[in-house]
């Protein structure tokens, strides 16, 4: 049985290789709510598996695997130029961090399953920016149209935000698991707590230049010869209460694991 | 009364919120709203740092449960203050300063969200407080200097920072990860009342843990203050608008001296690090002077200006006198904000008279070129090494016995004296006629520099670091061996009078046809090209970046 759902994990935690089905399956689904429900159920159903195993947890090899799963799709991440091809890397780099906390812990506790939540929730929200994105140009492509600062200023801001939360900045959950992980990692190898850093540094330069690609500049071309339909101030407001939401949530999170 | 510490952080928060909330309704007004907290957070802050000067125990309150923890300390109500009112002419200034800018409320925002985070950082009482203080300041410094979001070149440099802080972060975190690993708390009170009960604790392989910790600090702070290798964002970071150049370079770059002296209980017991972070501050102090001085950009000049200024703070604390750094980077923090916060009106006036007095000041001072000779160089000579060394004797009779003990702050005064005295010499020089007069004057101003600087060192000395015990355990960290002590003031001698012979000899070749050597012009060329570093960084980025471009078209894309 454990033989069975150990491959199954790494498809749901996604590890390399078998990260490549899922990165497949996010690239070709169009409907944004799939894609909404896949980044927010996917994580889960991984650590529901895992939590079917009769024994702990306890293969090395397999955190060796999920750094590096972790560490190649951050370092691929900084050449994406497509929003949702950006997700998809995050997602996965993100995720397979979660084998880390598990073999920690022998089992996926209730807070690891929160620690899931806290990596997908902004990638949910980024992803529905980037519908509203798509609706108007088509695509979501970075260095194509250029300044969306300039033509949707309240979705840009909003889409600034919601990256921030994505490369786990403070005070975002992605920033306390990030933190509370080094630290555990740093018991057992200081090299693998050096590796989670530099992850998370590339994450922050890939998360930078999407957005300078896609909220920087002048705007231009495209931009200038469509009617350009920013998202209302109501709106703009419920991303920010979300946010603000997800970080008070993050916080209460980092009180229980404490 | 120490709960106003809270506040003192909530306020600018606070401003912020309004500030985004009323923009649309109230639009250029909003800046008033910032101005006003801004006001007050100074006030507070400066309330706050007359009750420790009036005698308030060091104490700490707790925001959240295990973490949030903020100090009320001497050096958190010094920094506080100083970061309020350095936040508090930037938000004058920038009133008027940005008016014209598009996303002006945007502006203030970020502004006192920056001068939030800053407060949180000088008063973080725990280690995760601080890093989520000290992680947030590079974000924001990315969005402070790329405010104009049209401009893909201010945004390119922004950028450098970013990554440069981000870089400075990862030694932070590892530095606070082993810290909780070994000591089994974040809270730093706590954390430095074990250390000094138990420094010999050992990490994997017998490695002592402070040595590495205090390493891994350094290393944050050398990213933070742009020491040598670590330094290229710096002069590039000036496509942002002034007043946050101004706060940058008054304010932000100065917390690699402010993470030194917090983390001075660990650098105590890591003597080895201290001599390293006194060789790199001499290094990017020389480096960073260098440069400047062949830099044809005015801007430029003025960020290699900060980094040699940058460089002397850290070898300040390389050399134990931890207090003496958190004064230069007070002063440094108040001269360069000033320089930054008048270029745009010396730029202004000089565009209708270039004001440039062609007399040997301004050929001496802002050209370069050595001056013709009116007194004779020997007296000079006698006069700089003479009088310092009988002030600083006289200076320390009178304040401290034990100068001997703080061999590191000898050094360092004797180098800072001397090299002044070269710039008060030649000012004098070149105004002066009279012999008598100009040696009065040199003294006095010896006089005022050495009594002066000595003085505040110790009364800084007295405020941050109260117990004595512990005064004398940094210096003792920082000291080197009595011989090597010896050949350094020797050496610093040799490279001055070396000095002024090339000075001489320059001003008696002056009239001469000189043709400069290849080897000269080769230095040259690597200087003012930055020694290549900056192609070097970007040649490697792009590198990175075609890397991943082709692995991730080996693999698909998926």
């Amino acid at each position: 049985m454990d033989s069975l759902l150990y491959p199954l994990a790494g498809l749901f935690l996604p590890l390399f290789p078998l990260s490549m089905l899922f990165n497949t399956l996010f690239a070709r689904t169009r409907q944004y709510l799939v894609r909404t429900l896949l980044l927010l159920v996917w994580p889960q159903l991984g650590l529901a598996l895992l939590s079917l195993l009769t024994a702990p947890v306890d293969i090395q090899w397999l955190s060796a695997l999920a750094l590096f799963t972790s560490a190649l799709y951050a370092y691929r991440a900084i050449a994406a130029r497509e929003l949702n091809q950006w997700s998809g890397y995050l997602s996965t780099s993100l995720w397979a961090l979660l084998w880390l906390f598990v073999i920690h812990t022998g089992k996926p506790t209730p807070t690891l399953h929160l620690h899931a939540l806290g990596f997908s929730l902004p990638l949910v929200l980024l992803t529905i920016l980037g519908r509203n994105v798509e609706k108007q140009f088509g695509a979501v492509y970075t260095d194509l149209y250029g300044g969306l600062a300039q033509s949707m200023p309240r979705l840009s801001g909003a889409l600034i935000l919601t990256v921030l939360a994505v490369i786990a900045t403070p005070l975002f959950p992605a920033f306390f698991s990030m933190t509370q992980l080094v630290f555990a990692e740093l018991s057992v190898s200081l090299s693998s707590a050096l590796l989670l850093l530099i992850i998370w540094l590339f994450w922050s330069w890939s998360g930078i230049r999407l957005l300078q690609g896609l909220v920087i500049g002048s705007a231009a071309g495209v931009t200038l010869s469509r009617d350009i339909r920013d998202i209302s101030v109501p709106v703009a407001w419920g991303y920010a209460l979300l946010l603000i939401t997800l970080s008070t949530g993050s916080l209460l999170i980092m009180e229980i694991a404490q | 009364m120490e709960q106003l510490i809270a506040l003192v952080v909530a306020f600018p928060l606070a401003s912020a919120l309004l500030v985004q909330l009323v923009a649309r309704r109230q639009g250029d007004h909003a800046s008033r709203i910032s101005i006003t907290f801004s006001t007050l957070t100074a006030v507070l802050a400066g309330l706050l740092l007359w009750l420790k000067l009036s005698g308030q125990a060091t104490t700490q309150i707790n925001l959240f449960g295990s973490w949030g923890l903020l100090l009320f300390d001497p050096l958190s109500t010094l920094m506080m203050l100083v970061i309020a009112l350095i936040s508090l002419i930037v938000h004058v200034y920038s009133r008027r300063y940005m008016a014209q800018e598009p996303g002006y409320a945007r502006f203030f925002v970020l502004l006192d969200l920056m001068t939030a985070c800053l407060l949180l950082m000088v008063s973080a009482g725990d280690l995760l407080t601080l890093l989520i203080a000290w992680h947030l300041i590079g974000i924001l410094l990315y969005f402070l200097l790329g405010q104009d979001m049209r401009s893909h070149s201010a945004h390119r440099y922004a950028f450098w920072t970013l990554i440069t802080y981000r870089i400075g972060d990862i030694p932070l975190v590892l530095a606070a990860g082993l810290l909780v690993y070994v000591y089994g708390t974040g809270s730093l009170p706590d954390l430095f009342a074990q250390i000094s009960s138990q420094p010999e604790q050992q990490l994997f392989m017998g490695l002592p843990v402070l040595d590495i910790v205090a390493g891994l600090i350094a290393f944050a702070a050398f990213a933070r203050s742009a020491q040598f290798l670590l330094h290229t964002w710096l002069p590039y970071s000036m496509a942002g608008p002034t007043p946050v150049s101004a706060l940058m370079h008054a304010g932000i770059v100065n917390a690699g001296g402010f993470l030194i002296n917090r983390f001075a209980p660990v650098f105590v017991h890591a003597g080895d690090i201290l001599h390293w972070v006194f060789v790199v501050g001499l290094f990017t102090a020389v480096i960073g002077s260098v440069l400047m001085l062949t830099q044809n950009d005015i801007k430029k000049s003025l960020g290699y200006s900060t980094m040699g200024q940058m460089g002397f703070m850290v070898m300040e604390c390389g050399v134990g006198a931890f207090s003496l750094a958190i004064y230069h980077l007070i002063a440094h923090g108040l001269f360069k904000g000033t320089l930054f916060l008048g270029a745009g009106g010396v730029i202004h006036a000089a565009r209708r008279d270039d004001g440039v007095p062609k007399n040997d000041l301004y050929t001496f001072v802002v050209e370069r070129q050595p001056t013709r000779q009116r007194q004779p160089w020997l007296l000079m000579a006698a006069i700089t090494l003479v009088v310092p060394v009988t002030i600083l004797i006289i200076s320390h009779w009178l304040v401290s016995q034990d100068y001997f003990q703080k061999q590191g702050a000898v050094v360092l005064l004797f180098f800072g004296w001397i090299t002044g005295a070269q710039l008060i010499f030649a000012t004098y020089r070149m105004r002066s006629q009279n012999i008598k007069r100009l040696i009065g004057m040199s003294t006095f101003s010896f006089a005022v520099v050495v009594l002066g600087y000595t003085l505040i060192s110790h009364a800084f000395d007295l405020f941050l670091y109260p117990d004595e015990v512990f005064r004398a355990q940094i210096y003792s960290a920082a000291a080197v061996d009595i011989f090597w002590f010896d050949i350094m003031i020797v050496l610093i001698t040799a490279i001055i009078i070396l000095g002024w012979f090339l000075a001489y000899y320059a001003d008696q070749s002056r009239r001469k046809e000189v043709v400069p050597s290849n080897l000269w012009m080769t230095f040259y060329a690597l200087i003012s090209r930055e020694l290549y570093l900056q192609d070097v960084y970007s040649r490697l980025s792009r590198m990175l970046l075609s890397g991943a471009a082709r692995l991730n078209a080996w693999l698909r894309w998926v």
